[in-house]
């Protein structure tokens, strides 16, 4: 009896690491777009001043601090034109240490207006669709600057759910598919900018861009502010479930991955639905279901029998 | 049997129902445009390198790459001042910050909506972002200043641009490449130089040879 309990804390702890890591890599992933934005201001007093004392004068004390700063940073990174050339853009389209990742809504996007791509955006193809293959919908758990604000309204949504009776609506997956099909026709009639409205986390990367390297306010904002209203006041995470466009591409490429959570039904408890009720991604793994998983783990802390556990498919 | 075929039916026609609504709502985003209180009276520059117009928008993404790397900071994105079409691509506003054709935004972009140039003379004569036309009437050197900036500014003196006596500067149209330092360095405010598209020149050459 002892010793099955110790065996249950073991597991409970290697389960437990996938939620905090999930936040630690989206976090990553908006310090990587907020230090890209700022990379494009540095850029510009190396070329112009490229001595500390003349940043100073031109811009003020605090400007000196983030220039030698960014000095130091980029004594150990290499020469900054080159570091830029290989770094930069943002979660639609973003290029890190010189390998580019393509958004496979940005690729149809593209296909269906010029008809036509260039190599580089084709290779930037492969590690997304081999992601999504492998495990799943990964990105919306790990990569998505958008979904950390939507996971806070999840969060927010539990407090409140306290006093306020709030909504849970329920829509069909075909919207997604519908907001791909819209906004792929929108992109053709009016041209590629309006997925910076409709697609969340271009949203986010188009609203720190602009903030931090422009210094201006970006239209990309409003729809943020629409999305997050929409998940604190229709359904918890309504945007993931149900508009966003490439989570459900996303979710059909890894339908079938190779990784996915499993479940032991010897040891799940009949009574017990806690998994499908923490989901955010609105998965039941105690039906077995593992369409739209994106493995973040919040069913594998929940579990009470410890019966979850993330591995191959195919063996049970 | 029969009630599984129905639940099937039932759940089709709601799929495609949320289909037909999910794109409707997406096609009602670009309605945006049709919004009061927007001017689309000021023109801006692409950067070099660009497909020429409708060819960037369809192959241009908005993806800020070119505006990443820029170390003269002159290129910045759209919002909606452009139009719902120009929403996140990069402009140039040559008068406030002019392309110094250092070509690093055209060896980033993704989708090939920027040609990949080399920053040598040769690479320099390949880009076509408008064309300059000076005002006489404004310009300081035609009124007997000797000024001469935007020569001393032109990255292809000589051939895009010469001057003559009291250093009055002509600009070469067949030659020039539109980059804008020369609307940038013109001391006169407002500038008596200015960048146009290629297209709208040709319309003006193509208006001055009816009247």
């Amino acid at each position: 009896m002892g010793r099955s309990i110790s065996e249950g804390e073991v597991v409970m702890k290697a389960t437990n690491v996938l939620l905090p890591l999930s936040i630690v890599t989206r976090l990553g992933v908006v310090l990587l777009l907020c230090f890209f934005a700022m990379m494009t201001e540095y850029l510009n007093y190396k070329t112009a001043y490229n001595n500390p004392r003349l940043v100073e004068l031109a811009s003020g004390k605090s400007v000196r601090v983030f220039y030698e700063a960014t000095d130091a940073i980029f004594d150990f990174l290499g020469d900054p034109i080159e570091v830029a050339q290989s770094n930069g853009g943002m979660t639609w389209s973003i290029r890190v240490l010189g390998v580019p990742f393509t958004d496979p809504v940005a690729a149809i996007s593209v296909f269906a207006k010029g008809g036509s791509w260039t190599w580089g955006f084709v290779l930037g193809l492969a590690v997304p669709v081999s992601l999504a293959l492998i495990f799943g919908r990964v990105f919306c758990a790990y990569v998505c600057p958008a979904s950390l604000a939507f996971y806070t309204m999840f969060r927010i949504r539990h407090v409140l759910e306290k006093w306020f009776l709030l909504p849970d609506l329920k829509l069909n997956r075909g919207f997604a598919w519908g907001v791909l099909i819209g906004g792929t026709g929108a992109a053709i009639w009016a041209g590629h900018g309006v997925w910076s409205l409709i697609l969340p986390y271009f949203a986010v990367g188009q609203t720190l861009f602009h903030g931090i390297a422009m210094g201006t306010l970006s239209i990309s904002l409003g729809s943020i502010v629409f999305f997050a209203l929409l998940d604190l006041f229709f359904g918890p995470q309504f945007t993931c479930r149900y508009v966003c466009p490439t989570g459900r591409l996303l979710g059909f490429i890894g339908r079938r991955s190779l990784v996915s959570v499993r479940r032991d039904a010897n040891r799940c408890i009949d009574q017990c639905n806690t998994c499908a009720e923490v989901c955010p991604m609105n998965v039941s793994p105690k039906l077995d279901q593992t369409v739209d998983c994106s493995l973040c783990g919040a069913c594998l802390t929940m579990c009470p029998s410890n019966c979850l556990s993330v591995g191959n498919r195919g063996e049970k | 049997m029969k009630n599984s075929w129905i639940s099937r039916k039932t759940s089709r026609s709601s799929f495609i129902k949320s289909l037909i609504g999910g794109a409707v709502a997406a096609f009602l985003i670009p309605l945006i445009d049709k919004l009061p209180a927007k001017s689309r009276f000021r023109r801006f520059l692409r950067p070099p390198g660009a497909l020429p117009g409708d060819a960037f928008l369809d192959a241009c993404i908005g993806c800020a790459q070119c505006v990443n790397v820029c170390p003269n900071k002159c290129i910045t994105l759209y919002g909606l001042e452009g139009g719902i079409e120009n929403l996140a691509t990069p402009k140039i506003s040559a008068r406030a910050q002019a392309c110094i054709l250092c070509m690093a935004c055209t060896q980033v972009c993704p989708t090939g909506a920027l040609e990949k140039l080399e920053p040598t003379k040769e690479g320099m004569r390949a880009v076509n972002m408008g064309v300059a036309v000076l005002s006489e009437d404004v310009c300081y050197s035609y009124a007997g200043r000797t000024c001469g900036v935007c020569y001393r500014a032109c990255p292809l003196p000589g051939e895009a641009m010469t001057i003559g006596l009291f250093e009055q500067p002509m600009v070469h149209p067949e030659y020039c490449i539109g980059c804008g330092l020369c609307e940038q360095s013109c001391v006169h405010m407002p500038q008596a130089i200015r960048v146009i598209p290629r297209s709208e020149w040709e319309d003006r050459l193509a208006r001055a040879r009816l009247s």
